[in-house]
């Protein structure tokens, strides 16, 4: 187990935590009263979601770098996370990071009680911030394209699917692109999104499997898993039907070895930590959009590490060429993925 | 494409399964007088344990016995306060289903070294009939726990209306004092039913992690148990009924999934199951109701 450090740090601070967040002890402070320190919270547990725990991962570097202490606050629940962000607003840390829209309704109104103290918000940005709350978002979009491109060139059904947790606007982000970048490149494709409702939409494995069967039924043989924690049952369900899938965030490859062809991934670390830097050097506000073009998100298939990466794509070097010429061209400006949010 | 085939009626299945598990087991509290609406707990419980010893044995029948055993121990948090001490049930339920949310994410850390969600290509999962070389519709894809649930429903009925320990199980939830007259003593007999709810919870928590998927996630079990509860009131606590409540909510979450598939929004595929329950609701009290008339008159 290589993360047993970070293992057992998140059980002690859930221990102290429990929902209520107040004042936890943990960390690695330095002592001095003037130290840099970096407070990171979360809208969930942390070890419920591969995002959450890249952006603790992050916070964790960027803080290191600057010399900075690093405390986690998980939160269970909406009024966890209020009370969370108290607690750290009493803390006065160098930066308070929030992690998911889960954090507009606060960070709307707590940066403006207290000017002095500065706010980052990762994926996602209160209405009308506050000079001292900075923003990281990124172009999902723009990454779910190039999946959408790859889906498009090694289906020969035709037909691809993709499974989902709700049908909400944010979640377009990685449908409507999935499916005009295949179209891109195979106008004879059609694409169906299945959403997994139910009690818990985002951890349900057993109904997204069943989603991916009802697709596979359909005789799709590309079936993408955007559906958080229910991942996995997509890709239980694409190996037992003989089909091919996508993960997202993080490299899913290895949770399903040969039956996933690559994945969406955001780099949350890379452009967290840069916006912890440069809060840390006094450049504060503003919303910082990390697509393509800053590195912020993409697929395995431009990674250098894409032979080690067990994800099939690798196999098509052909494929992996017009992802690279479409990256190039998204970069350029040449080629303009819309943004389901924006329309 | 085609709507009710016989894609459905496996779908159906593999969701019911471990809501018929769950059901019986509340079931069987219901008659001895208990009322349990801790299944959803026990069912979470049954999937962890299942993989837990999924994993440490390699092999997936004792990962099942190990749910069923652990599940029926866990029970004991359910049966020592609620019968033995005679504390609210309902109350004792809700702190057993909490402690199982809390438990099996914290053991997950420990035991399986894993946060969300664990799932290795070594965990050894139930075998399909397809698998065991008897490759048929409906039932191929599906493993054989999900025959056992119904033989179960099957059995039970058969216990509770024709052998003496179930007609006096019925006794003591039904007629308390008449069965104390009868030196029957009901705390034991509700013991009973309550570890063998955990038992079943066991079976239908372990068919879900290692027959419906090959995983554990947090909270996996994902209202299923509250499934069950509602299934056990629809029924009247009778078996083939509670069944039948079961086998209707997987058909309307397997209906609600092709809806979805022919362009119904999410949100109201997603309806379809609690459009059904206040449906089955409405006739079961309604035809109740009209029998009481009768009966009265």
């Amino acid at each position: 187990m290589r993360t047993t450090p970070t293992l057992a740090l998140l059980a002690v601070l859930l221990l102290t935590l429990t929902g209520c967040g107040g004042t936890t002890t943990g960390g690695t402070s330095a002592g001095a009263p003037a130290a840099k320190s970096v407070i990171l919270i979360t809208p969930n547990p942390a070890s419920t979601n591969s995002f959450l725990q890249l952006s603790v991962k992050g916070a964790q570097a960027a803080a290191k770098e600057i010399g900075a202490s690093f405390k986690l606050y998980e939160s269970k629940d909406p009024a966890g996370i209020a009370q969370n962000v108290d607690a750290a607003v009493r803390a006065k840390p160098t930066v308070i990071v929030g992690v998911s829209f889960s954090f507009d309704d606060v960070f709307a109104t707590v940066p403006r009680q207290h000017p002095g103290q500065q706010f980052l918000q990762i994926d996602s940005c209160a209405k009308d911030p506050a000079p001292n709350l900075t923003c990281v978002s990124f172009k999902e979009h723009e990454a779910a394209y190039l999946a959408g491109v790859e889906a498009g060139l090694l289906s020969e059904s035709g037909k691809i699917g993709i499974v989902l947790p709700i049908d909400s606007p944010f979640i377009h982000r990685w449908i409507d692109p999935f499916f005009t970048g295949a179209k891109a490149v195979n106008p004879k494709v059609t694409g169906t999104p299945l959403y997994v409702g139910g009690n818990t939409p985002f951890s349900d494995p057993a109904r997204a499997k069943a989603q991916a069967q009802a697709l596979a039924g359909q005789g799709a043989d590309i079936i993408a898993a955007a559906a958080s924690g229910g991942n996995q049952g997509v890709f239980e369900a694409a190996a037992e039907a003989h089909v091919k899938s996508f993960g997202v965030d993080v490299n899913q490859c290895p949770q399903s070895p040969g039956n996933v062809i690559d994945n969406v991934l955001k780099h949350v670390d890379v452009a967290e930590a840069a916006a912890i830097k440069d809060i840390a050097a006094g450049k504060t506000g503003g919303v910082k959009v990390y697509g393509l073009a800053e590195g912020g998100v993409g697929v395995n298939a431009l990674g250098d590490d894409l032979a080690s990466s067990q994800c099939t794509v690798a196999a098509s070097p052909q494929v992996v060429a017009k992802v690279k010429q479409a990256r190039d061209d998204i970069v350029s400006g040449k080629l303009v993925v819309a943004d389901p949010l924006a329309g | 494409m085609n709507v009710v085939d016989l894609a459905l009626v496996s779908a159906t299945l593999t969701a019911s399964a471990p809501v018929v598990f769950a059901a019986l087991g509340g079931l069987l509290c219901q008659t001895a007088g208990v009322f349990n609406m801790a299944l959803e707990g026990q069912l979470l419980w049954g999937a962890f344990s299942g993989v837990l010893f999924s994993h440490l044995t390699g092999s997936a029948w004792l990962g099942v016995v190990g749910a069923v055993v652990t599940t029926a121990v866990y029970a004991l948090a359910l049966s020592v306060p609620a019968v033995a001490f005679r504390a609210d049930p309902v109350v004792v339920a809700v702190g057993v289903n909490l402690l199982a949310l809390g438990l099996t994410a914290f053991l997950m850390r420990v035991l399986l070294g894993a946060g969300g969600v664990y799932t290795s290509p070594d965990l050894p999962g139930l075998p399909t009939f397809a698998k065991l070389g008897l490759d048929v519709p409906v039932l191929g894809p599906q493993s054989p726990l999900v025959p056992l649930a119904p033989l179960l429903v099957a059995v039970t009925a058969w216990w509770l209306a024709r052998t003496r320990s179930g007609l006096r199980l019925r006794g003591v939830g039904g007629h308390p004092e008449a069965a104390l007259s009868l030196g029957l003593g009901a705390d034991r007999y509700r013991h009973v039913a309550v570890l063998g709810a955990g038992a079943l919870c066991g079976l239908g928590g372990a068919q879900l992690a290692l027959g419906n998927v090959t995983l554990f996630s947090e909270g996996m079990s994902a209202g299923r148990g509250w499934v069950a509860v509602v299934a056990v009131m629809l029924g009247g606590a009778w078996p083939w009924p509670v069944l039948a409540a079961c086998l209707l909510f997987g058909a309307a979450e397997a209906f609600g999934f092709r809806l979805q598939g022919l362009g119904l929004p999410q949100q109201a595929a997603d309806a379809a199951p609690y459009v059904i329950t206040l449906l089955a609701l409405v006739v079961a009290a309604a035809t109740r109701g009209r029998r009481r008339l009768l009966e009265a008159s």
